[in-house]
Protein backbone atom coordinates (compact mmCIF):
# COMPACT_ATOMS: atom_id res chain seq x y z
CA UNK A 1 0.00 0.00 0.00
CA UNK A 2 1.99 2.88 -1.32
CA UNK A 3 1.39 6.50 -2.38
CA UNK A 4 4.28 8.24 -4.13
CA UNK A 5 4.46 11.77 -5.55
CA UNK A 6 7.76 12.38 -7.29
CA UNK A 7 9.52 14.31 -10.06
CA UNK A 8 11.68 11.45 -11.33
CA UNK A 9 10.64 8.77 -13.81
CA UNK A 10 9.52 5.43 -12.47
CA UNK A 11 10.54 2.00 -13.68
CA UNK A 12 6.99 0.77 -14.17
CA UNK A 13 7.94 -2.73 -15.34
CA UNK A 14 9.95 -3.33 -12.19
CA UNK A 15 7.23 -1.93 -9.90
CA UNK A 16 4.51 -3.99 -11.60
CA UNK A 17 6.60 -7.16 -11.42
CA UNK A 18 7.37 -6.72 -7.75
CA UNK A 19 3.78 -5.68 -6.90
CA UNK A 20 2.43 -8.74 -8.69
CA UNK A 21 4.80 -11.14 -6.91
CA UNK A 22 3.98 -9.55 -3.53
CA UNK A 23 0.29 -10.21 -4.24
CA UNK A 24 0.54 -13.71 -5.63
CA UNK A 25 -2.68 -14.82 -3.92
CA UNK A 26 -4.80 -12.07 -5.57
CA UNK A 27 -6.96 -13.13 -8.50
CA UNK A 28 -6.56 -9.79 -10.28
CA UNK A 29 -3.75 -7.27 -10.60
CA UNK A 30 -4.88 -4.27 -12.66
CA UNK A 31 -2.79 -1.27 -13.68
CA UNK A 32 -3.43 2.08 -15.33
CA UNK A 33 -0.84 4.36 -16.90
CA UNK A 34 -1.65 7.99 -17.77
CA UNK A 35 0.75 9.77 -20.16
CA UNK A 36 1.50 13.23 -21.54
CA UNK A 37 -0.14 13.58 -24.96
CA UNK A 38 1.83 14.85 -27.96
CA UNK A 39 -0.84 17.40 -29.00
CA UNK A 40 -4.14 19.03 -28.12
CA UNK A 41 -6.54 20.43 -30.73
CA UNK A 42 -3.76 20.05 -33.34
CA UNK A 43 -1.39 22.15 -31.19
CA UNK A 44 1.91 20.43 -30.54
CA UNK A 45 2.68 20.02 -26.84
CA UNK A 46 6.32 20.79 -26.09
CA UNK A 47 6.11 19.85 -22.42
CA UNK A 48 3.79 19.78 -19.44
CA UNK A 49 4.35 21.41 -16.05
CA UNK A 50 2.60 19.69 -13.18
CA UNK A 51 2.28 21.54 -9.92
CA UNK A 52 1.42 19.96 -6.59
CA UNK A 53 0.28 21.07 -3.14
CA UNK A 54 1.98 18.04 -1.70
CA UNK A 55 0.78 18.13 1.89
CA UNK A 56 -2.86 18.40 0.81
CA UNK A 57 -2.48 15.94 -2.07
CA UNK A 58 -1.21 13.29 0.34
CA UNK A 59 -3.92 14.08 2.89
CA UNK A 60 -6.71 13.99 0.27
CA UNK A 61 -5.38 10.79 -1.32
CA UNK A 62 -5.35 9.03 2.05
CA UNK A 63 -8.89 10.29 2.68
CA UNK A 64 -10.03 8.98 -0.73
CA UNK A 65 -8.40 5.59 -0.11
CA UNK A 66 -10.02 5.35 3.31
CA UNK A 67 -13.45 5.88 1.70
CA UNK A 68 -12.76 3.48 -1.17
CA UNK A 69 -11.54 0.70 1.10
CA UNK A 70 -14.95 0.79 2.81
CA UNK A 71 -16.59 0.15 -0.58
CA UNK A 72 -14.21 -2.31 -2.23
CA UNK A 73 -12.39 -5.36 -0.99
CA UNK A 74 -8.88 -4.48 -2.14
CA UNK A 75 -5.78 -6.47 -1.16
CA UNK A 76 -3.13 -3.91 -2.08
CA UNK A 77 -2.60 -0.72 -4.11
CA UNK A 78 0.21 1.38 -5.56
CA UNK A 79 -0.33 5.01 -6.53
CA UNK A 80 2.30 7.16 -8.21
CA UNK A 81 1.74 10.68 -9.61
CA UNK A 82 4.55 12.78 -11.00
CA UNK A 83 5.05 16.53 -10.86
CA UNK A 84 7.55 18.95 -12.40
CA UNK A 85 8.32 19.28 -16.12
CA UNK A 86 7.36 16.29 -18.27
CA UNK A 87 7.74 15.65 -21.99
CA UNK A 88 5.16 14.08 -24.34
CA UNK A 89 5.07 10.31 -23.92
CA UNK A 90 6.27 10.43 -20.33
CA UNK A 91 4.20 8.80 -17.60
CA UNK A 92 2.11 11.08 -15.37
CA UNK A 93 0.23 8.63 -13.22
CA UNK A 94 0.64 4.93 -12.54
CA UNK A 95 -1.89 2.96 -10.53
CA UNK A 96 -1.91 -0.71 -9.61
CA UNK A 97 -4.47 -2.56 -7.59
CA UNK A 98 -4.68 -6.15 -6.39
CA UNK A 99 -8.04 -7.70 -5.60
CA UNK A 100 -9.79 -11.04 -5.44
CA UNK A 101 -11.82 -10.34 -8.60
CA UNK A 102 -11.30 -7.95 -11.51
CA UNK A 103 -14.54 -5.98 -11.10
CA UNK A 104 -13.66 -4.29 -7.82
CA UNK A 105 -10.11 -3.63 -9.03
CA UNK A 106 -11.37 -1.80 -12.14
CA UNK A 107 -13.89 0.15 -10.04
CA UNK A 108 -11.20 1.12 -7.52
CA UNK A 109 -8.97 2.46 -10.30
CA UNK A 110 -11.86 4.40 -11.89
CA UNK A 111 -12.72 6.01 -8.59
CA UNK A 112 -9.13 6.90 -7.70
CA UNK A 113 -8.84 8.61 -11.09
CA UNK A 114 -12.07 10.49 -10.34
CA UNK A 115 -10.51 11.80 -7.11
CA UNK A 116 -7.42 12.95 -9.04
CA UNK A 117 -9.71 14.88 -11.40
CA UNK A 118 -11.79 16.42 -8.59
CA UNK A 119 -10.02 16.60 -5.24
CA UNK A 120 -6.33 15.79 -5.22
CA UNK A 121 -4.25 18.92 -5.55
CA UNK A 122 -2.34 18.68 -8.82
CA UNK A 123 -2.52 21.19 -11.67
CA UNK A 124 -1.33 20.73 -15.25
CA UNK A 125 -0.03 23.39 -17.62
CA UNK A 126 0.62 22.52 -21.25
CA UNK A 127 3.47 24.34 -22.97
CA UNK A 128 3.03 24.74 -26.74
CA UNK A 129 5.54 26.17 -29.23
CA UNK A 130 4.57 29.80 -28.60
CA UNK A 131 2.25 29.75 -25.61
CA UNK A 132 1.21 27.93 -22.45
CA UNK A 133 -2.14 27.08 -20.94
CA UNK A 134 -3.30 25.83 -17.54
CA UNK A 135 -5.77 23.05 -18.18
CA UNK A 136 -9.38 23.49 -17.11
CA UNK A 137 -10.93 20.89 -14.88
CA UNK A 138 -13.07 19.53 -17.74
CA UNK A 139 -10.03 18.72 -19.96
CA UNK B 1 -1.29 32.60 9.22
CA UNK B 2 0.25 30.98 6.18
CA UNK B 3 -1.53 31.53 2.88
CA UNK B 4 -0.48 29.46 -0.13
CA UNK B 5 -1.27 30.09 -3.79
CA UNK B 6 -1.08 27.53 -6.59
CA UNK B 7 -1.15 27.31 -10.39
CA UNK B 8 -2.68 30.29 -12.21
CA UNK B 9 -3.31 32.22 -8.98
CA UNK B 10 0.35 31.87 -8.01
CA UNK B 11 1.41 33.05 -11.47
CA UNK B 12 -0.81 36.14 -11.36
CA UNK B 13 0.30 37.15 -7.86
CA UNK B 14 3.92 36.33 -8.60
CA UNK B 15 4.60 34.37 -5.41
CA UNK B 16 3.45 31.19 -3.74
CA UNK B 17 3.04 32.27 -0.15
CA UNK B 18 2.11 35.09 2.19
CA UNK B 19 2.22 35.24 5.96
CA UNK B 20 -0.25 37.50 7.72
CA UNK B 21 -1.29 37.93 11.33
CA UNK B 22 -4.87 38.21 12.49
CA UNK B 23 -5.77 38.83 16.11
CA UNK B 24 -9.33 37.50 15.95
CA UNK B 25 -11.29 34.92 13.95
CA UNK B 26 -12.15 36.12 10.46
CA UNK B 27 -13.96 34.60 7.50
CA UNK B 28 -12.07 33.47 4.42
CA UNK B 29 -14.02 36.15 2.55
CA UNK B 30 -12.57 38.80 4.91
CA UNK B 31 -9.06 37.46 4.23
CA UNK B 32 -9.68 37.70 0.47
CA UNK B 33 -10.87 41.32 0.89
CA UNK B 34 -7.66 42.12 2.80
CA UNK B 35 -5.49 40.44 0.17
CA UNK B 36 -7.19 42.32 -2.68
CA UNK B 37 -6.05 45.58 -1.08
CA UNK B 38 -2.36 44.62 -1.40
CA UNK B 39 -2.08 45.43 -5.09
CA UNK B 40 -3.62 44.99 -8.55
CA UNK B 41 -2.22 41.48 -9.03
CA UNK B 42 -4.17 40.22 -5.98
CA UNK B 43 -7.26 42.10 -7.20
CA UNK B 44 -6.92 40.29 -10.53
CA UNK B 45 -6.16 36.88 -9.00
CA UNK B 46 -9.27 37.01 -6.79
CA UNK B 47 -11.56 38.65 -9.34
CA UNK B 48 -13.57 35.53 -10.15
CA UNK B 49 -14.18 33.74 -6.85
CA UNK B 50 -16.45 31.17 -8.52
CA UNK B 51 -13.38 29.56 -10.04
CA UNK B 52 -11.28 29.58 -6.90
CA UNK B 53 -11.13 26.69 -4.46
CA UNK B 54 -9.96 27.15 -0.91
CA UNK B 55 -8.69 24.79 1.75
CA UNK B 56 -8.06 25.24 5.44
CA UNK B 57 -5.48 22.85 6.89
CA UNK B 58 -5.78 20.66 3.76
CA UNK B 59 -9.59 20.35 3.99
CA UNK B 60 -11.78 21.86 1.28
CA UNK B 61 -14.23 24.51 2.44
CA UNK B 62 -17.67 24.96 0.90
CA UNK B 63 -18.15 28.62 1.73
CA UNK B 64 -15.99 31.72 1.93
CA UNK B 65 -17.96 32.46 5.12
CA UNK B 66 -15.92 29.74 6.88
CA UNK B 67 -13.97 31.17 9.81
CA UNK B 68 -10.21 30.93 10.17
CA UNK B 69 -7.78 31.42 13.05
CA UNK B 70 -4.26 32.80 13.03
CA UNK B 71 -2.62 29.35 13.23
CA UNK B 72 -4.56 27.95 10.25
CA UNK B 73 -2.95 27.19 6.88
CA UNK B 74 -5.05 28.47 4.00
CA UNK B 75 -4.59 27.74 0.31
CA UNK B 76 -6.23 29.26 -2.75
CA UNK B 77 -6.14 27.46 -6.09
CA UNK B 78 -8.10 26.73 -9.29
CA UNK B 79 -10.05 23.44 -9.64
CA UNK B 80 -7.57 20.57 -9.76
CA UNK B 81 -6.54 18.89 -13.02
CA UNK B 82 -4.48 15.88 -11.96
CA UNK B 83 -4.58 12.30 -13.12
Amino acid sequence: MKIIFQTKKLNIEEVLKSFSSQNSSSGAVISFLGKVRPSRNKKKIKSMDIEIYEKMALYQTKLAIKNLLKKFNIHDYFIMHRYGNLKPGENIIFLIVASEHRKEGFQFIQEILFYFKKKITFWKKENYIQSSKWLDSQN
Amino acid sequence: MKIFYFAKIKEIIGKNEDIINIDKQMTVGDIVKMLKLIDESYELAFKDLKNIKCSINCNYINSFQTKVKNNDEIAFFPPVTGG
